[in-house]
């Protein structure tokens, strides 16, 4: 536990030491929030979702900016910087070491995503009642692991290929497209639904616009269990990639290649 | 020079996978994006104009990703002070980089179209078909000249990064490239209209969908140009500054 906690919060800190609050304003609160907007207005003007679809939707959203890039950032960094040989020496779990990574960006991703929800509604005049606030929170928390573990999934192949941020760019965009955060699903065809459906987002997002909507815990369980079955497939398949890719990159003395 | 600079970034940035991947299939995914909207809302007969909206935010995801990307490019890889320490004027050494994005652009623009007739069916039925692709090449030209602007604000600004992801989807919302300006609040007005981007998404909707192409084109190569002065001044400032705080490098 102590190497999962420590290194970590070791990890997380040392990837902010890089930046400075501008970025993580910009990038992370600012960029989301306008995506939130122009998405609500669009659902305004097009009549496809009311506000309460596209403010909660994009929202939990949100927690993909963070959790996705994040867990991409926490391998991928790695090797940018060339601490990746170092990490990959230790004589300890890689697999718990990376894993335990998607700690601190499923807390930041559940703070970005309350920002954003908190302010989106305030500025577009989204009323949620105060009881609906604890299960909007435990929406927002299952998608930010789920979406974390994606992250370390995609960043677990960035042992093997060398631009890892073409697919967590490419991925990000089809998750605004996939997720039925912003065209319903039942307007998609199937195929793209069942590939949104193995997306982190989808079933949070439906969940949390139910929660919002004032359903119970009953209601929305059954979407926040498949989105915590989600995050757990992607954890286990990171945890599988990591291995996998690790040996494969040791044998081929590809670990630093760039 | 801007030719031989264009080419140079067009091949520089052929080299790399992520601007490949990404220009390649972001515009496709915006452009699906836009139909399955159009198409699940009560006006399913402007999918058109929802493609060449999508266009348009593809080249305006150019521009911005592009011009900011290669400026902090230039400073991971150690290559920026050469740039600025070049005997040319700083805006003769930046503007081929954001041409060539404005250039990359065009390909979202051409795409979406092509996505949105080969896959979903949609009709190509331009009001000026003559129009379109004049109004599609100035507008590409001027954000291109408007990008200045954008870098000499990434090159003063370490942290570029934050501002390209924070101006990507104001702009496509304020320039009514998906949705019509008068949907927003009455105080984005004076904003949107002087934004080039509003005047070129509009001369293309006018020539899809009928409307005078020409005065909005002119005011979106107007506008752009007024940007490229103050860009071309606003990089001999920076040069400056950058000089005397030594900060240019620092990434």
């Amino acid at each position: 536990m102590r190497l999962l906690g420590l290194g970590s919060v070791i990890a997380y800190r040392a990837l902010f030491n890089w930046t400075t609050p501008t970025v993580f304003v910009g990038s992370l609160l600012i960029g989301p929030l306008f995506q939130l907007i122009f998405f609500a207005y669009v659902g305004r003007e097009l009549a496809v979702g009311d506000d309460r679809f596209y403010i909660v939707g994009n929202a939990v959203l949100s927690v993909a900016w963070t959790c996705v890039f994040g867990g991409v950032m926490a391998i991928g960094n790695e090797r940018r910087f060339g601490t990746l040989g170092h990490v990959l020496l230790s004589p300890r779990s890689r697999t718990l070491i990376f894993l335990g990574r998607a700690t601190p960006y499923a807390l930041n991703g559940l703070f970005v995503a309350a920002v954003i929800l908190t302010v989106g509604a305030l500025m577009l005049g989204l009323h949620i009642p105060a009881s609906a606030i604890p299960l909007l929170a435990l929406c927002l928390a299952v998608s930010s692991v789920a979406c974390s573990f994606f992250g370390l999934t995609l960043g677990a192949l960035g042992l093997r290929f060398r631009d890892i941020w073409v697919i967590s760019n490419v991925t990000t965009a089809l998750m605004v497209l996939l997720t039925g955060v912003n065209v319903p699903a039942d307007h998609l065809p199937g195929f793209l639904r069942a590939v949104g459906s193995a997306l982190p987002v989808t079933h949070a997002a439906a969940a949390a616009r139910d929660a919002a909507g004032g359903a119970g815990l009953a209601t929305i369980a059954p979407d926040l269990l498949i989105e915590a079955g989600i995050g757990i497939a992607y954890a286990v398949l990171a945890a599988v990639l990591l291995r996998i890719f690790e040996a494969e990159s040791r044998r081929r003395a590809s670990l630093d290649t760039l | 020079m801007l030719l031989l600079g264009m080419l140079f970034h067009l091949k520089h940035a052929s080299r790399s996978p992520f601007e490949i991947g990404s220009f390649v299939v972001v515009p496709i995914v915006q452009a699906t994006l836009a139909v399955y909207l159009f198409r699940a809302s009560a006006e399913p007969q402007k999918l058109l104009q929802a493609a060449v909206g999508a266009g348009m935010m593809g080249v305006w995801s150019s521009v911005l990703f592009g011009a900011g990307g290669a400026i902090q490019s230039q400073r991971w890889q150690g290559t920026l002070e050469m740039l600025m320490l070049a005997p040319r004027r700083p805006v003769m050494v930046f503007l081929p980089i954001t041409l060539a994005n404005g250039a990359m652009g065009s390909y979202a623009l051409l795409a979406t179209l092509v996505w949105g007739r080969v896959l979903y069916g949609v009709e190509l039925d331009f009001a000026h078909p003559f129009a379109f692709p004049v109004a599609a090449l100035v507008t590409v030209l001027s954000l291109g000249a408007f990008g200045i602007l954008l870098a000499s604000l990434f090159i003063l600004v370490r942290h570029a990064n934050a501002f390209m992801n924070a101006l990507e989807y104001p702009i496509w919302l304020l320039s009514g490239m998906l949705l019509p300006i008068a949907s927003l609040p009455a105080w984005t007005g004076p904003i949107a209209a002087a934004l080039p981007t509003t005047w070129g998404a509009r001369a293309l909707r006018e020539a899809t969908s009928g409307g005078a192409v020409w005065p909005s084109l002119g005011l979106c190569a107007a506008i752009s140009a007024v940007c490229l002065g103050l860009g071309a001044l606003s990089l001999v400032h920076v040069e400056r500054r950058a000089r005397a705080a030594a900060t240019l490098a620092l990434a």
